[in-house]
Formats: structure tokens, sequence, C-alpha cells
């Protein structure tokens, strides 16, 4: 077993219930940021996203809406 | 300017930014003594009631969740209103919130002097206080939840998304974190032990950091700095990742604080790992602050306020890396246990969380009263005051942690330690008066905000009434 290979080496048998807990919501939140930077920055959402930018600026529209 | 009064609940965030500011004061003047206390320890005066260990959570208490919760909770209830075009959903429970706060502050003006205390860093009131800040924190939330439920436009602009985080977390980490078992009225146990106590201390403690001293504000900066600089937001994307990458990041950071410690190896690696990885989500929202003054840079030349926002932004960037890089297990053996923390702990506090909020809330007050500024000559020197006062204050941290690291660790050719503890204690005297000092220039600053906006209150007030009289003369 190379030093890396020992360094990753895992005793799947000996995880609990907590472990299993912890390692499910840890690469679930990994694949959920890949999801949101990945719609975030895909070029198709880009102008529905940014037209948000200026809403700030627009606050007396948004008062006119009442 | 009145019809905005009526459309929106304003009195509550009015109070809670006036009183923003009187906790800027106390809570800054408790630092300087303490600081004080550490330079000269003859102001002990031998009085247990004012000795460091007693008074310093005061100062922690006061700084944090006095003047930054009312920042918070005056800045949240201003912007949930304003970005959704309706009023806060309750006036009373607004009102409950401003009141059961500081009552919560009040019982800890009174409780930590007397020695009252849990002893866990930032979470040192006892139990009845921990509950009653857990109802107030939940009105507060539910206040702000049930306004964007009735917003009256259908997207939920990015800064509340940062609040409604911190409320999320914050309900979290207080619960778990304060969990014991009462023995009297004011004593208690965790009922977590050992390792995992630390581990459950420091994850909540670092989350404070995470989510009350950043997430919050950085909900404050993305609202305050488009407005102040009247640009739009340099990227809403930038945003969007920036939210959910530090809303999922922080959570892991916090135990960096126990490197070296009975804690796994691993779970300090990770927590460093993740530490660098935040510098990414962190830069990014500093970037996307700073280049909304993109094509308008002259602003800073004559917009004190701006300043104040803009070079809050600055103190984060350094902050979020300078905190990574003190959290990787080499720098960690140098830095750990000094004052380089106390130094990177104020970046943030001072440069970054006050620097915004002064920022936010003079900006507030030109709007709450419907006037300017009484004097921007005061804002100016205010700003300056700050910026000096905080560059002093982490320069002798800085220098004195590191030095304190090195003796520490300093051994002679026969393997003993090359200092004594107390050595090292006496070289801090120089750095621990000019920290007094930076504190000091610091804390003049919110005395000159505090008697410039309270003018400022007072005449807009006395504007108003004359205004009132001479329409009501006309009518006769």
């Amino acid at each position: 077993m190379t030093k890396l290979q020992e360094y990753f080496h895992t005793d799947w048998s000996a995880m609990t219930g907590t472990d299993w807990f912890g390692l499910v919501l840890t690469v679930s939140v990994f694949i959920i940021l890949v999801v949101v930077f990945f719609w975030t920055y895909n070029p198709k959402n880009k102008e529905e996203i940014e037209s948000h930018r200026t809403m700030l600026l627009d606050e007396d529209e948004i008062k006119s809406e009442k | 300017m009145q019809a905005e009064q009526q459309q929106y609940s304003f009195e509550v965030v009015k109070w809670f930014a006036y009183m923003a500011v009187v906790y800027l004061v106390v809570g800054t003047g408790i630092g300087v003594y303490i600081a004080s206390e550490l330079a000269w320890p003859v102001l002990n005066f031998d009085n247990p009631y004012i000795s460091f260990g007693r008074l310093r959570p005061l100062h922690t208490n006061a700084v944090i969740f006095a003047f930054g919760g009312s920042t918070l909770m005056a800045t949240a209830y201003y912007i949930v209103q304003r970005t959704s075009g309706v009023r806060l959903w309750s006036d009373k429970l607004a009102w409950f919130t401003f009141w059961g706060w500081n009552l919560v502050i009040v019982s800890a003006v009174i409780t930590l002097p007397l020695g009252l205390t849990q002893s866990k860093e930032y979470a040192e009131l006892e139990w009845p206080i921990d509950i009653l800040i857990a109802v107030v924190w939940l009105a507060y939330s539910f206040n702000f939840i049930m306004t964007l439920a009735t917003r009256k436009v259908s997207h939920i602009y990015v800064a509340n998304w940062f609040f409604l985080a911190m409320m999320i977390m914050i309900t979290y980490l207080h619960v778990v974190n304060s969990l014991a078992i009462p023995v009297e009225l004011f004593k208690s146990y965790s009922i977590f032990s050992g390792v995992q106590d630390a581990m459950i201390q420091w994850w909540w403690g670092h989350n404070a950091v995470g989510f009350f001293l950043t997430a919050g504000f950085l909900g404050i900066m993305y609202y305050f700095v488009p407005k102040q600089a009247n640009r739009p937001i340099y990227s809403y994307r930038l945003s969007v990742v920036h939210f959910w990458a530090l809303t999922f990041g922080y959570v892991w950071l916090g135990a960096h604080h126990l490197q070296y410690t009975a804690l796994p190896d691993w779970t300090g690696s990770l927590g460093a790992a993740i530490s660098l990885a935040m510098i990414i989500p962190s830069w990014g929202g500093a970037i996307n602050g700073m280049f909304t003054l993109s094509g308008a840079w002259d602003k800073l030349r004559t917009d004190y306020i701006l300043r104040f926002l803009i070079v809050s932004l600055a103190f984060y960037a350094m902050s979020t890396f300078e905190g990574p890089v003190m959290a990787a297990k080499t720098v960690n053996a140098l830095s750990h246990y000094t004052d380089w923390t106390i130094g990177h702990v104020h970046a943030g506090a001072l440069g970054w969380v006050a620097m915004v909020s002064i920022g936010a809330i003079y900006h507030m007050v030109e709007r709450l009263w419907g006037t300017t500024i009484w004097s921007v000559k005061l804002v100016n020197l205010h700003f300056w005051m700050a910026t000096i006062g905080t560059a002093v204050y982490i320069t002798a941290m800085w220098v004195s942690g590191i030095m304190q690291g090195l003796m520490w660790r300093a051994y002679d050719d026969y393997g003993n330690l090359a200092y004594t503890f107390v050595e090292s204690v006496a070289q801090m005297h120089p750095y621990y008066a000019m920290r007094a000092a930076g504190g000091l220039i610091f804390f003049l600053g919110g005395c000159i905000m505090l008697f410039n906006i309270t003018v400022t209150i007072r005449k807009a007030i006395a504007d108003s009434s004359a205004r009132t009289a001479a329409l009501a003369n006309a009518n006769i």
C-alpha cells in the first residue's frame, strides 16, 4: 500500500450511522454546490439572474405596485 | 418622506439604529478599559467586578450582540420593508424584539460583572437569558419571514437571503450550543463534556462569526453599497454563488480553532481545508461590492459614507484571507493562543463589521429622518479615526502575537525553553499600550458619531415641528 493509499484508506465496515449521515450530507452538499455553480453561470440564465441587479434602484417602482 | 414613514414601520428601525450607536460607544469604551487593564494592571483596582476576566465577556457581548445585534435588527427591518414594498408584518412583534433584545443586554450588564457565566466563549450568558435570547430571536426571524411572505414583488433581493441564512443558522447554533442542565437560577452545566463540548463550542463560536458577523453584515453590504453609490450591484450571479458557497461552507470551519488538541487530527485538517476554500466566495463577495463602484470611483472623493462601506470591504477581504491562513496547521502552530488571533478578530470586527455598520447607519439616519447629516466634516473625521484606530490596533497585535509565538517555541541548545512565560508577558507591554491607544482612537470616533447623529436627529425633529407649525398657521 502506497503512502497515499494508506492515507485515504477507509475501514467501511467500521462506519457508524452518524458517519454515513455525515458522508451522504457532505457529498450531497458538494453536488448541490456544483449544480448551483453551473446553473448560475450558464449563459442561458445570465439575463434572468442579472435582471435583479437594478432592483434596488427601482424601489420607487416597487412602491407603485402597491 | 412622510408618506414613506406611513407606508413603512420605521419607528422601531429608528430606535434600533440609534441604540446601535449608543452600544458602539459603550462596547468599545469597555474594550478600551480592559485593553488598558492589560497594559497597566493597576486599573483592576483589586475589584473583582471590574477585573479583566469579568469585563472581557461584557465587552464581547456588548459589541457583538448589543451593537451588532441592534444594527442587524435595524437594517433587516429596514431592508425587508423597502425591498418588499410592504410594512413589517407585525409592529407589535417588532417592538417586542426591541424591548426583549435590550432586556437581554441589560441582563448581560448585570450578570457578567457578577461572575455569573456559562464559561462558553461568545455564549457566556446563563440559561434563563439564553431562553430569552431564543424567544426574541425567533420573534425577529418570524416577523422578517412573514414580511417577506406578504411582499408585493416576486423576487426576494439577495440581501434578504443573507439575513434569512443568518436567522436560521443562529437559531440552530444558539439552541444546540446552549443546551444545559440548570442547577440553580443562574447556574447550569453544559450537556456536552470533554472534547465534544469543545467542538460544539467552536462550531458555535466560528459560526457566530460566520453567520451573525458575516452573513448578516453581507446582507447589509448588498443593500447599502449599491444604494449609497446609486449603482446596481456589480454581478447578481456572483452574489448567488457567494451566498450558497458561504452558507454551505462556513459550518465546517469551527474545528480549525482546535488544532493540536484532543480533537481527532482529521477534523482539524478538514476545518483548515474548508477554511482555505472559503477564500474564494469571501473574495468573490468583496470584489462584488467593490466593483459596484466601477466607473464611479470618483464618488469616494466626496462621499464619506461610501468610504466607510468600501473600506469595510477591504478589511473583509483582508481578514477572510488572514483567517484561512491562520487555520492552516503550520501557521496555527505559531499563531494559536497568541495576540495574533486578537488582531485578526479585530481586523474583522472593527474593520469589517463596525465600518459597514457605521456606513449603513449614517445612510439610514439621513433617510429615516428625511434630513442630511449635521456635520459631514465630523463624518470624515470619524472615518479617519476609525481607519487609523483599527490599523494601529491590529498592527500592535500582529507584532505582539508573532513575537509571543516565537518566544514560546524558542529552545536553547539543551532543549530547554529559551524564555519563561512571564518574560513573554513583559515583552508585550509596549504593544498592549499601543493596542489601547488604537482602541481609544476608534472609541473616540464612535463618540463623534453619537454626537453627530444625535444633533442630526434633534435638528430633523425640530425642523419637522417647525414645518408642521408653519402649515397649521397657514391653514388658520
